[in-house]
């Protein structure tokens, strides 16, 4: 693969997933079933605000499913990994794969240079 | 980024594990329920007490369950394990074969003109509520095999009977049913040996969820 293509395969990841914090909510979710956002606060580290504006947009995306409800009086939200968003991780995942593959080792690129 | 995208990934299913097929202390507490509920059942006389006992461990054990593992093994937030299609089907078989009793049983008393007393009613109902519990929470195997029993040996209990115990008068005079009465001790065995083991894989997973949260708050 050369740079010009090379760059356009990186430029071809899926902006969506490819931010740190929502790849790290999407890893989390696709291993279990159900996840109530307790426990991804506890394992992203992300303030409860940020992590709401990633869920966000990964629902406003398809990715996920956000169900909210109230455990006594306590508000409860869960989520869930969609069809659509189990397909886009495995996707990016293979994309990067391959972009990663294809980049030349550090002296290599000197050598060029 | 990938290492601990790893690390989250083997993080998360260990923990879900303890939604679903990892029982922990309960898995010990259900175990200790079985083999009470063996040795009372057939050793005891069926007094309107023991019925009471019989009665309370299937429930009792439920609900510590429930709340051991609300409280104590997801106390971080309630992640449910993914159930793969092996999983799925057995669990379906096993309602199935619960459903397929219950029925009989419940045609069979009705049919057979039996007076609805007491005793009926209640064994009748322990029946139909060995599908419900298998449903919702007696998800794997050897839960809904320990799980049977103890509603089993409640609802024999209420009809005036037990499952004879290896050894005793009652198990000379019915064998085979002594021999596979004695599957439900074993099971508890090894539902106490499994629960003992993921109760030891949870503490280092609890204090890796721990770690990350000191992390989360020192950064």
């Amino acid at each position: 693969m050369n740079a010009p293509s090379r760059i356009g395969a990186v430029m071809a990841l899926d902006r969506l997933v490819h931010e740190p914090a929502r790849l790290l909510i999407l890893a989390v979710l696709v291993n279990a079933r159900e996840v109530e956002f307790g426990f991804l606060e506890q394992v992203s580290g992300l303030s409860k605000g940020n992590l709401s504006s990633h869920v966000g947009k990964l629902e406003a995306g398809g990715l996920v499913e956000v169900k909210k409800s109230f455990r006594g009086k306590r508000p409860l939200t869960e989520l869930r990994i969609t069809a659509a968003g189990r397909k886009a991780l495995a996707d990016y995942r293979q994309s990067l794969a391959m972009v990663v593959q294809e980049l030349p080792a550090p002296g290599v690129a000197a050598k060029r240079k | 980024m990938r290492e601990k995208l790893d690390e989250l990934e083997s993080l998360t299913r260990e923990y879900a594990r303890y939604s679903r097929s990892a029982g922990g202390l309960s898995s010990v507490l259900g175990g200790a329920c079985c083999l009470l509920a063996y040795l009372l059942g057939g050793l005891l006389p069926p007094t309107p007490a023991l019925r009471i006992v019989l009665v309370a461990l299937p429930l009792t054990w439920l609900l510590a369950r429930r709340g051991m593992e609300r409280h104590y093994y997801q106390r971080f937030g309630h992640v449910e394990e993914q159930e793969g299609a092996v999983e799925r089907r057995t669990h379906r078989l096993c309602i199935g074969a619960a459903l397929l009793v219950a029925v009989s049983v419940t045609v069979s008393a009705l049919s057979h003109g039996a007076r609805l007393s007491m005793g009926v009613v209640a064994y009748l109902a322990l029946a139909w509520l060995l599908v419900l519990a298998g449903w919702r929470w007696l998800r794997s195997p050897l839960d809904f095999v320990v799980g049977t029993f103890l509603f089993c040996q409640a609802a024999v209990s209420c009809a005036g009977f037990a499952y004879p115990v290896m050894g005793t008068v009652a198990a000379g005079l019915d064998p085979p049913m002594a021999l596979l009465a004695l599957l439900f001790p074993l099971a508890a065995l090894l539902l106490i040996a499994r629960g003992v083991a993921d109760h030891r894989r949870f503490r280092p997973l609890c204090e890796r969820l721990l770690q990350l949260r000191g992390k989360a708050g020192a950064a």
